[in-house]
């Protein structure tokens, strides 16, 4: 085994480097038998300031106008199946904007972001939301001075 | 022209029965009280009603003051000094008599005392002639007499033909309950056919009676009989009956009788005529005289709704009314006299646009409505409904650069709120009242009440008005946490 060590590591590097990529990046390949059934799972759902490497950054329930962005974190284990998944982004109890997202077994997470602007001042919230509309969480935040 | 067919197509047939009933009203009065004392006094009054009105008019302050305060103070002291002659009118007569009947000022001839004092000389042997006019006019054939205009009675019939007494010899004229004339002269009948006991006074009764009509008593100074003479018939009266009857018969036909009643007839037809044009011109005065106009704001109610829903929201709560009428009538209007009624019978859940007609006015009668402000009404109509709501801060101001509010619990996490079923499907999220940022610097708590928005919506009693928001701050991360 060690022998073939030095062959091997250079391959393990490859595939860890390529889960960590993208925003969306699918963090495993592989669909194991027993997933399939199980039921989508959402573990985390917050709204950051920033995505860095994938993670939130700067979880918070209140930002400020003068940040160019707001991000809507959400990570799901497991993902039984390729699937769609929404935020939709209200303020108050308007609906302003409605991100289709999809999701890849075994586990995936993803992210949307909303451009604030002055007037965008107020309480805000997402729903995030299955393909049949169903809500499976609900974030809470402001947008302030 | 064109301002009567106006005027005239103005006039509603609710003010003709009122200027009809009140003229028949005044018309009454007259009728009831006529020839008494309250009568007259009520034309004083009247009369300073008048003046007071012609004072304002000419915008004379103190006299139309000191007019209306005499105009009260006389009305007040009819009833007081009068209420013993006003209780015998209306005590007296029956219901019949003071809505409808004419209580007939007949002066009726005292028949019975006549009849008395003609047999009581008659039996003194004391002449007398006593004329009884009938539809002809006597003037022309009686000469001299005096004017006496005295009423009826034995004692001054007997006095009148004593025989001291210097006209005992002419003839007493007696009209209805009047002595007329006394010493009054008739002409002589020519006839030859009379009785040769008969004196001067027969051939005077014979003569007057031969060229009128009217009936003349004779007493007979020598044989103390009474002759009655009618036409061409001269004849002696045996019983006091027989003369009763007599009397009775010419006086229910004479003229005293035609001529009262006819009098009186036109006396009520212009007494009719008179009501109705005061009462025109009083109406007049009231209604349309010197037209002011005058706004109210006038709260609506809402009416005939359905039980089942509530009104959760209306455009206005109140209207502009503007109105115009007389000085009189704006001027005693008061503006809960006028009702804005808004019929929500078809009114159905959500929102129901009303415009405003007459119809939905009630106002006092002779005022004229001329503006509604608005002339619509918007009304939502909902059914109630209670709703659970999750509760969300609604954090406002500025936040310290360095800090970060990552978190923050709520108590309790959800209210029911109650309110119209619409407005409930329309909300998800029970925020709070503005909370502000600038003083928060480390983690903390805070209580805070709920914004009810909109406004018609309540917290259910079961739920608190107001929440704790444990808050959570952290420092700012510049960069990633190191994985």
């Amino acid at each position: 085994m060690r022998r073939f060590w030095p062959l091997i590591s250079p391959v393990i590097l490859f595939v860890m480097a390529a889960g960590m990529g993208g925003a969306e990046a699918q963090e495993k390949n592989d669909v194991p038998a027993n997933v399939i059934e199980q039921k989508l799972t959402l573990v985390e759902a917050t709204v950051c300031e920033k995505m860095k490497r994938s993670t939130p950054f700067n979880k918070a329930i209140v930002f400020s106008s003068g940040l160019e962005k707001v991000y809507c974190y959400t990570s799901f284990d497991p993902v039984p199946r390729e699937m769609v998944i929404y935020h939709e982004w209200y303020r108050r109890d308007k609906l302003k904007a409605k991100v289709r997202l999809t999701l890849k077994p075994p586990r995936w997470s993803t992210f949307s972001s909303m451009r604030i602007r002055k007037s965008d001042q107020g309480p805000w919230r997402v729903n995030i939301t299955d393909p049949e509309g169903k809500i499976l969480r609900i974030v809470r935040f402001s947008i302030t001075e | 022209m064109e301002n009567l067919v106006l005027f005239l197509s103005s006039i509603r047939w609710q003010d003709a029965v009122d200027i009809i009933l009140n003229s028949y009203i005044l018309f009454r009065l007259y009728v009831l009280f006529r020839g008494t004392h309250v009568f007259r006094v009520l034309i004083g009054i009247a009369l300073l009603w008048f003046s007071q009105r012609v004072a304002v008019a000419l915008g004379l302050i103190l006299t139309s003051w000191a007019i209306q305060g005499i105009t009260a103070a006389a009305a007040f002291i009819i009833i007081v000094v009068f209420r013993n002659e006003i209780r015998s009118v209306l005590q007296a007569k029956n219901l019949k008599t003071i809505l409808w009947g004419v209580p007939h000022q007949t002066v009726k001839t005292p028949i019975e005392t006549i009849v008395d004092a003609a047999f009581e000389l008659a039996g003194k042997k004391i002449g007398a002639i006593m004329v009884f006019p009938g539809m002809d006019d006597l003037d022309e054939l009686i000469q001299g007499g005096i004017s006496w205009d005295g009423l009826v009675s034995r004692e001054m019939i007997n006095s009148i033909f004593w025989h001291d007494n210097p006209v005992h010899d002419g003839a007493a004229i007696i009209e209805g309950n009047r002595i007329k004339k006394v010493g009054a002269v008739l002409p002589l009948s020519r006839r030859d056919d009379l009785p040769s006991s008969y004196g001067t006074r027969h051939r005077a009764a014979a003569g007057l009676a031969e060229m009128t009509d009217a009936l003349v008593l004779v007493v007979s100074e020598e044989r103390g009989s009474v002759v009655l003479a009618k036409g061409a018939e001269v004849r002696t009266v045996q019983n006091r009956d027989s003369l009763v009857r007599t009397l009775e018969e010419h006086i229910g036909s004479t003229k005293e009788q035609w001529g009262y009643k006819k009098k009186e007839k036109r006396e009520l037809v212009i007494a009719a005529l008179a009501a109705l044009v005061l009462i025109s011109a009083v109406w007049f005065s009231f209604t349309r005289g010197q037209e002011r106009l005058v706004t109210f704001d006038i709260p609506v109610e809402y009416v005939n709704r359905n039980p089942a829903t509530e009104i959760v929201d209306s455009s206005v709560n109140a209207l502009q009314v503007g109105l115009s009428g007389s000085g009189t009538l704006i001027k005693s209007i008061r503006p809960d006299q006028v009702k804005v009624r808004l019929d929500l019978s078809k009114a159905a859940v959500g929102r129901n646009s009303f415009v405003i007609t007459s119809g939905d006015i009630d106002l006092p009668p002779g005022v004229v409505l001329r503006k509604v402000k608005p002339s619509t009404v918007d009304v939502t109509l909902d059914i109630p409904g209670e709703k659970v709501l999750p509760v969300q801060v609604d954090w406002v101001g500025k936040l310290r650069k360095d800090l970060i509010l990552t978190g923050a619990k709520i108590f309790p996490a959800k209210v029911k709120v109650k309110g119209g079923k619409t407005i409930l499907d329309t909300l998800s999220t029970m925020y709070t009242e503005k909370v502000r940022l600038d003083q928060i610097e480390k983690s903390g708590s805070l209580k805070v009440n709920l914004a009810l928005e909109p406004a018609t919506l309540k917290i259910a009693a079961d739920s608190s008005d107001s929440v704790t928001v444990d808050y959570f701050v952290k420092e700012r991360a510049s960069s990633l946490p190191a994985r």
